[in-house]
């Protein structure tokens, strides 16, 4: 069967603890329940978490929704978005199924990654190891005015924004890659392609700025 | 004595006993220097010390194995909907007691706790969704109840989550949800002869959103002549109006052979010719150039009718109608069967013969490095290029074979995943035993593909209901056998 996978790259950094984490941490929940409902991302659809704060970690290999169960995630430290996207890299490396004549490999990835802040180490040393690697859609978000958008743009053309970075936003934020998540797994079903710019993902919620 | 006296006796008793204890009291706070005026303030301070010490006690002894319980790290793994479900943990029972689960009995699961402390938490789960069970013990005798909540998820069966509904029968080009169709064909001069079975069924991703179903088949077989036509088409996933272009594609490639094989003595003696003299290459161009006209000429007949029915549709483009399709003729001589096709678009369209164990693709499917780009019949560079309408038709004579495919990309892929896969016999033979054995393990039984079994159209509809996730495409498999 081919897989949606799919990548969290969630920022656990210090200024994240209180209510954002907790919102965070609310989020997956509700990510994850929702798409449990929708047959065809409960079939395609695999998610994996990689939290950075000082450092980066894979918190949940890729798993079926099914199986998936919300991991520990706590708030300290800095922002080590730089090493999250590496680990990406090499977690899709060896996680994400490559098409050879005798079987059909999964497909290209879905990217979410949010931060709300600066990233404290190399960014380039982790972009040139993400760049070696197929992508489907990556949608990075910048939540609060902390986030830098520019630096953001330097990962992915697709950034969004949130104005704060308060529960209710952040959870605005969840239910859309949770509807994007739907669509990308039923596009995948319906016209073997995968998803490729925004405007192919379901319309953001007003929380949601896109940044052009 | 009578009950009264004995009660009054039991009373003086107690009296004396307690007098004698204050005494003894008195004595131990006198000889400690205790002035008799600070005597009753210190008691009340002594025991009132000494119970919160108890007591407090009593609470880190309860803390501290609550932290021991949450330490085990109790997580429940995820189960599904009506599935057996079923946990094994240990708790340690020589340092709590009354253990129970609350919540566990309504979502339908029992626990069992072991005087080892194995527990289990089993059962089928009763409805899906994201529940919390409280583990809940005793740590202590006269502390209260230690409650520690563990999450537990158990997800929906996928395919209760599918739903069907029916396409609007007021649309445009409405065509029913499936189709079924048996084509017997009698023996004649005392041998069997070949039957055609086909059934189209809407996929579960249409069925969703009560889409219509863009797969077609056409079958037809001319008594007169003995020639055989399969045409099978799928309707492009994202063209609105494909539901049409693949029925108008069928109907017209199957019209044209139709027309031409009825009576067509030099097309029948350039077949006997060239078996007689497969060297000579005059010969096959002669038959060939049959093969053109009937075969070619059909598929052109097809992507003309398509555009036809484009263009009496005002509000509609050519691309908006964009199918798919592979057709073949065939018939049986005395030296084997003559089969001759065409062939645009995924899917599979194949000879299989189990006695040679062979396999015989009649064309490549069109499909590039990425899934769902296809080529279509209403792509006008179809015909354009003389070399690439070469590769989509296919001329073959065998002596025999057990089953001519046309089949849609919605069987090919899941039961082939890849191209390569469709040139593997093995692969086939896997297939041809799916098909006959049906999927147990789902409910799915398999088609009986005996001469003359008319229940074989109904057995081959449902044995396309088959389980495959992610694959939920419209199905259409015609078999000649």
């Amino acid at each position: 069967m081919r897989r949606l996978p799919v990548y969290l790259l969630l920022d656990c950094s210090g200024s994240m603890f209180g209510e954002p984490i907790e919102a965070v941490k609310n989020g997956v929940q509700v990510l994850v329940s929702t798409l449990r409902q929708d047959p065809y991302a409960l079939e395609t659809a695999f998610l994996s978490i990689i939290t950075f704060d000082s450092n980066a970690r894979q918190v949940t290999p890729l798993t079926e929704l099914s199986a998936f169960q919300q991991p520990s995630i706590q708030a300290n430290g800095c922002t080590a978005l730089g090493e999250a996207l590496a680990l990406l890299a090499q977690k899709a490396d060896q996680e994400v199924t490559k098409t050879t004549t005798e079987k059909k490999g999964d497909w290209k990835p879905l990217v979410f990654i949010m931060t709300d802040g600066e990233p404290t180490d190399d960014l380039n040393k982790g972009l040139a190891e993400f760049r070696k690697c197929k992508w489907g859609m990556v949608v990075a978000c910048a939540a609060g005015a902390g986030a830098n958008t520019d630096t953001l743009k330097k990962i992915t053309e697709c950034v969004v924004s949130l104005d704060t970075a308060d529960s209710a936003t952040i959870k605005a934020f969840f239910k859309w890659v949770s509807a994007s998540v739907s669509s990308g797994s039923m596009k995948v079903e319906e016209t073997g392609t995968e998803a490729n710019s925004l405007s192919e993902l379901p319309p953001p919620p007003p929380e949601v700025n896109i940044v052009v | 004595m009578d009950r009264r006296d004995r009660l009054a006796s039991r009373h003086s008793n107690t009296v004396a006993g307690l007098n004698e204890t204050a005494r003894m009291l008195r004595r131990a706070m006198l000889s400690a220097g205790m002035p008799s005026s600070e005597q009753e303030a210190f008691l009340d301070w002594a025991v009132g010390s000494l119970w919160n010490t108890f007591k407090q006690q009593r609470m880190n002894q309860r803390t501290a194995i609550e932290d021991e319980i949450r330490g085990l790290g109790l997580r429940f793994p995820n189960g599904t909907v009506k599935k057996d479900y079923s946990v094994h943990f240990e708790l340690p029972v020589g340092r709590i007691s009354d253990v129970e689960i609350d919540g566990a009995e309504e979502l339908g699961l029992l626990v069992s706790v072991g005087d080892d402390g194995k527990c289990t938490l089993s059962g089928r789960p009763r409805k899906a969704g994201d529940f919390t069970l409280t583990l809940r013990y005793t740590t202590v005798e006269g502390e209260p109840a230690s409650e520690l909540p563990i999450p537990v998820a158990f997800n929906p069966d996928p395919r209760d989550l599918w739903k069907n509904i029916p396409t609007d029968p007021e649309i445009p080009y409405y065509k029913p949800d499936s189709e079924t169709r048996y084509l017997k064909v009698e023996a004649r001069d005392g041998g069997a002869r070949k039957d055609i079975v086909a059934a189209s069924q809407r996929g579960r991703s249409h069925a969703q959103e009560g889409k219509a179903r863009d797969d077609h088949f056409s079958l037809y077989h001319c008594d007169a002549s003995d020639w055989y036509i399969i045409a099978v088409a799928d309707g492009a996933g994202s063209a609105r109006y494909s539901r049409k272009g693949s029925e108008a594609a069928c109907r017209a490639a199957v019209d044209h052979c139709k027309a031409l094989l009825l009576d067509n003595p030099a097309f029948e003696s350039a077949i006997r010719e060239y078996q007689a003299d497969r060297d000579s290459r005059e010969k096959r161009t002669v038959l060939t150039r049959h093969v053109i006209d009937i075969v070619y000429n059909g598929a052109m007949k097809a992507h003309e009718a398509v555009k036809k029915v484009a263009e009496a549709n005002e509000e509609a483009k050519l691309k908006d109608f964009a199918t798919t399709l592979m057709f073949a003729v065939c018939k049986k001589y005395d030296f084997g069967w003559f089969v001759a096709s065409f062939w645009v678009g995924d899917g599979a369209m194949c000879l299989y013969d189990e006695r040679s164990k062979t396999v015989k693709l009649l064309g490549t499917p069109d499909e590039g490095e990425f899934s769902g780009q296809t080529r279509f019949l209403t792509m006008p560079e179809i015909f354009r290029d003389p070399e690439a309408v070469a590769k989509r038709l296919r001329m073959a004579i065998v002596p025999d074979f057990t089953a001519l495919f046309l089949m849609t990309d919605g069987v090919s892929d899941p039961m082939f995943e890849t191209d390569r896969n469709l040139n593997d016999y093995a692969k086939w033979e896997e297939f041809y035993a799916r098909l006959r054995g049906g999927f147990p393990d789902d409910g799915i039984e398999g088609v009986d593909l005996s001469d003359d079994n008319e229940a074989a159209k109904d057995q081959l509809l449902r044995w396309l209901d088959f389980w495959s996730p992610g694959n939920h495409d419209d199905r259409t498999i015609a078999i000649l056998y």
